[in-house]
């Protein structure tokens, strides 16, 4: 074994890649997403998502401070404009100074790029989860794991979307959803690891166009169930991004696959 | 420079430190990314392997104009047309601009697109030298779909749903141009093509 | 493998898969590239800024005869405004308001289009513009996430007014949260000048609380995929053109509406009470219908409409479903001032009392006749009265209010030989008519009397006994019970028997 290897693994246990991050279990299963899934748009076929675990909530302000401290490359001003856009950490009064005042740093963490969210989450040994990991964490209330077909849920993701993101965000860890993960919604939109596999069209009224030229394979996506435009809205937001940008209600949080269990 | 126990110690600091760097910032090597501007796609180090076998770093691309875009090997709709539409932009070119062009096609599937079938590929579709066809890890692939802002999924059948761009990289690495003109050539690609070249 | 080949393969391969691919090949095969009416050449000169501005105004003309390039520069922002009095909700907005702000260019112009997120905003938007050829109408090319900016240009090939609004999913929320507004593109040499140019446009609106149920409303998706909306506003919110913010014109001038409709839903009958529109080009386009009162505005449409003012005074804009005006919201006022012309519109001239039927000045004697009929105490003297006030506007009619009748026509009634000569064959007549020939006094009439059905025994009797008793007749009295008795007789016959 090379004296290269033997350092670094020594230096992956020195420098702490500490497993921070409360994370809750869930069991997986079968799936039905409001994205068609199959080979034929606008046909479900269900999916079988292996167990995983997923952080119970979004990530912090003073969580990624710790991270920025210890990775400087990500530090606002340091990471590249290819990996983060010009309003990374906007917000932040200086590259290690995050908002002040009470509760600050237990707000989740906005103005951040999937590229940094991703390194953030391989420095805890975790990952960022798929759409479809995320969608079914998100499907459940504070006591059904399904509660998608009731309109009342519907109803509280959109009067979420309807307030404007100018006012200061809650700290993170609000009510438990039944898997016991909280702020799914209702907090700030998150990243997903496939963001780029979901795209809606530029123009969402081509649902269901052929336009096979611009999307081989499948045309642009077209939701299965029209009642889920609550679901719809999330995935329009997604796919308006790019991997650099950042906005002021967009934050993430990290997965795991467990052990024994392939993605 | 001191003799031995401190010479030792400080070769050991000096490779934590290269280590620490390597594994933390995921960057190319230390030298390459303090000169590449910031909004190089170079300043990806993904781990990407051609048709002949060969490790590709993408900094090593540097230096040229590079046409860029994703494609599959089964696929046998849209993506023929990319390999032919690039084909034809090069020829919309001047002979002695077009062999200062290099074109680089990543595959969305390296299951089964290995090296043999990245050399099938080159082979179908007449590519000559300046062609790389290259597979890369799952994880890797969505990074460089993500920096190229390229949309793609796999499909239960084996097949790709991906959008389909071809872009232009500068002799940086940077984005220069993109086009989603497909069977026909873009006379605007071709522009800001003929001037990087 | 050349082009053509893949393009074969590609055809094949898209039919086998049973599928349309619009493969651009017209372009390869070098087809001619006519140039579209309205594209009036590459733009010249410097570019420009087009200049915005929020309803009710409009930009200035765009006073230029070349092509020019125009940099749009327009922001979303999302908002909490108030719809109505006490009522508040967020609205999606294209430069702050809605509708949206008015964009003016002129036909053949590039258009440099920046759509801007702001960065406080939470969802992604983008726009399509009806006045754009190209996908999407430029939807497909501004899909923009907050804090991000999208550019795309297009060439404004046909003129026209044009409404845009936000296609994002779920598109119907985009819009009914505001999302909408209007470009007009100007004919080359310009519109004719008018005195105001005002923009208004209609729009429906769903929340979960009832119309001008107070406090914070959101936007509810049931009621809008039903199509019963809960308010329905000019210019996005009740009181937007009414009391100090109605649109203003002095009388004699020229006024043009640009009235858009960005629905989501309904289709608005534009009307304005009072006025009536000399022009108007109807769904926006080049044809013009003129003298028009209520023109219809589809949804996702526009209309110019043009008037001259000429009488002062408000002047109501509705929707001319009419609940939607006075239990929705859909009301908006232009104040016209200036001096009157009673000529056109005089105001009220007459106020007076209507007395239907029985218009006669007098009825009094009447009145007092039927009492003492009820009481039995009738008189001669007021069957006489009543029967003079009964007479005229009835029987005077033919026979004059003298009794004299008209020579050649109506007999006399005035010492009439044949009244005197049999009362019962008089009574008669009044009951049953009268064809045919008569001599009255010497005279032949050959006329119809039709039976006086509207009469009742009490009113035959008193007229009859009014007839009797003037004019030189012999005199006498005629009773309600006579009359009622002659009346349950079969009918001799009508005619003449002489």
């Amino acid at each position: 074994m090379r004296v290269r290897d033997v350092l670094t693994g020594l230096l992956l246990a020195a420098v702490g890649l500490a497993r921070a991050g409360d994370y809750a279990a869930l069991p997986g299963g079968r799936f039905e997403s409001v994205l068609p899934q199959g080979d034929q748009p606008g046909v479900s076929v269900p999916v079988t998502l292996a167990p995983f675990e997923l952080r119970r909530t979004p990530v912090s302000v003073s969580e990624f401070l710790a991270f920025v401290r210890a990775h400087p490359e990500w530090q606002r001003g340091m990471a590249p404009a290819v990996f983060a856009d010009a309003r990374y950490l906007a917000n932040w009064s200086a590259p290690l100074e995050p908002p002040a005042g009470a509760g600050a740093l237990q707000r989740p963490v906005v103005d951040v790029s999937w590229f940094a969210a991703r390194a953030f989450c391989e420095s805890e040994d975790a990952r960022l989860p798929t759409w479809l990991e995320w969608e079914y964490a998100a499907a459940a209330d504070e006591s059904r794991t399904d509660a998608r077909a009731d309109p009342a849920w519907r109803r509280r993701i959109l009067a979420w979307y309807e307030r404007p993101a100018g006012a200061a965000l809650p700290p993170v860890g609000g009510p438990a959803n039944a898997y016991g993960v909280r702020d799914l919604q209702g907090l700030v939109w998150e990243w997903v690891d496939d963001f780029n596999a979901l795209f809606i069209a530029g123009d969402s009224r081509t649902q269901g166009d052929p336009d096979l030229l611009k999307f081989c394979g499948a045309g642009a996506i077209s939701i299965i169930d029209r009642d889920s435009y609550a679901v719809l809205m999330r995935v329009a937001f997604l796919s308006s991004l790019n991997a650099a940008d950042t906005t002021s209600s967009l934050g993430f949080r990290c997965a795991r696959s467990l052990p024994g269990a392939s993605r | 420079m001191t003799h031995l126990p401190t010479t030792r110690r400080a070769a050991i600091l000096a490779m934590i430190a290269a280590a620490h760097a390597a594994v933390a910032a995921q960057a190319a090597p230390a030298q390459l990314v303090s000169t590449l501007p910031g909004d190089s796609v170079y300043r990806l180090s993904p781990r990407i392997v051609d048709q002949d076998g060969r490790a590709v770093t993408l900094g090593a691309l540097r230096g040229a104009p590079l046409i860029v875009s994703m494609f599959y090997s089964s696929c046998d709709m849209v993506c023929p047309l990319i390999f032919e539409t690039i084909k034809q932009t090069r020829m919309a070119l001047p002979p002695e601009k077009r062999d200062r062009v290099n074109v680089l096609m990543i595959s969305f599937d390296p299951e089964r697109d290995t090296v043999a079938q990245l050399k099938e590929t080159a082979a179908a579709h007449g590519c000559d030298s300046h062609w790389t066809l290259v597979r890369a890890s799952d994880a890797d692939v969505r990074q460089i779909a993500a920096v190229l802002g390229v949309q793609y999924r796999r499909l239960p059948s084996g097949a790709f749903n991906h959008s389909s761009a071809i872009l232009l990289l500068d002799k940086d690495g940077r984005i220069a141009a993109r086009t989603g003109k497909l069977g026909e050539v873009d006379p605007q690609f071709v522009d800001a093509l003929a001037r990087l070249a | 493998m050349s082009l053509s080949t893949v393009a074969d393969r590609m055809r094949r391969g898209a039919l086998s898969i049973g599928c349309l691919v619009g493969l651009s090949l017209p372009v390869l095969a070098g087809a001619a590239g006519k140039t579209a009416p309205g594209d009036f050449g590459p733009p010249r000169g410097e570019p420009v800024h087009a200049i915005l501005t929020s309803p009710p105004n409009v930009p200035p003309p765009v006073a230029r005869n070349y092509p020019a390039k125009v940099i749009v520069e327009l922001e979303v922002i999302e908002k909490e405004m108030q719809i109505s009095e006490g009522v508040s909700y967020t609205y999606w907005t294209f430069g702050g308001t809605t509708p949206g702000s008015f964009i003016r260019v002129r036909q053949g112009d590039t258009v440099e289009f920046h759509l801007k997120n702001n960065p406080d905003n939470k969802m992604p938007h983008n726009i399509d513009l009806h006045g754009v050829t190209g996908p999407g109408g430029g939807a497909a090319s501004s899909f923009t996430a907050p804090g991000h900016e999208s550019k795309f240009t297009f060439k404004a090939l046909n003129e026209g007014i044009y409404v845009y609004h936000c296609a994002t999913a779920p598109v119907g929320m985009h819009i009914a949260n505001g999302m909408y507004g209007l470009m007009l593109v100007e004919p080359p040499q310009g519109l004719p000048k008018v005195d105001h140019e005002y923009y208004v446009m209609q729009g429906d609106f769903y929340t979960q609380g009832k119309y001008r149920e107070k406090g914070k409303q959101a936007f509810d998706m049931e009621k809008a995929i039903d199509e019963r909306p809960t308010y329905v506003l000019f210019n996005g919110a009740e009181g937007a053109l009414t009391g100090d913010k109605a649109l203003k014109a002095k009388v004699g001038e020229t006024v043009r509406l640009f009235v858009g409709n960005g629905g989501p839903n309904l289709v608005s009958s534009f009307h304005v009470i009072g006025a009536i529109f000399d022009e108007v080009r109807f769904e926006g386009g080049t044809n013009v219908q003129k003298n028009v009162q209520t023109t219809l505005i589809p949804a996702g449409g526009a209309a110019i409409a043009k008037f001259r003012t000429h009488v002062p005074g408000s002047y109501v804009m509705v929707d001319h479903s009419i609940f939607r005006a006075f239990n929705k919201g859909a009301l908006a006022i232009l104040k016209v001032d200036g001096p009157e012309d009673k000529t056109i519109y005089s105001g009220k001239e007459l106020d007076s009392v209507y007395l239907g039927d029985r218009a006669a000045p007098n009825l009094n004697a009447v009145a007092k006749a039927t009492a003492s009929s009820e009481k039995g105490t009738l008189s001669l003297d007021e069957q006489t009265k009543a029967g003079a006030e009964l007479f005229n506007g009835t029987c005077s009619v033919c026979h004059q209010a003298n009794g004299a009748g008209l020579p050649g026509v109506f007999p006399p009634l005035a010492k009439s030989d044949f009244l005197a000569a049999d009362i019962r064959r008089a009574q008669g007549i009044v009951l049953h008519g009268l064809t045919g020939k008569v001599v009255v006094n010497g005279s032949e009439f050959n006329s119809v009397m039709p039976p006086m059905t509207q009469l009742n025994d009490d009113e035959i009797a008193n007229i009859l006994t009014y007839v009797l008793n003037s004019w030189g007749n012999p005199g006498g009295r005629v009773s309600s019970d006579d009359i009622k008795k002659q009346r349950a007789e079969p009918a001799a016959a009508a005619t003449a028997a002489h």
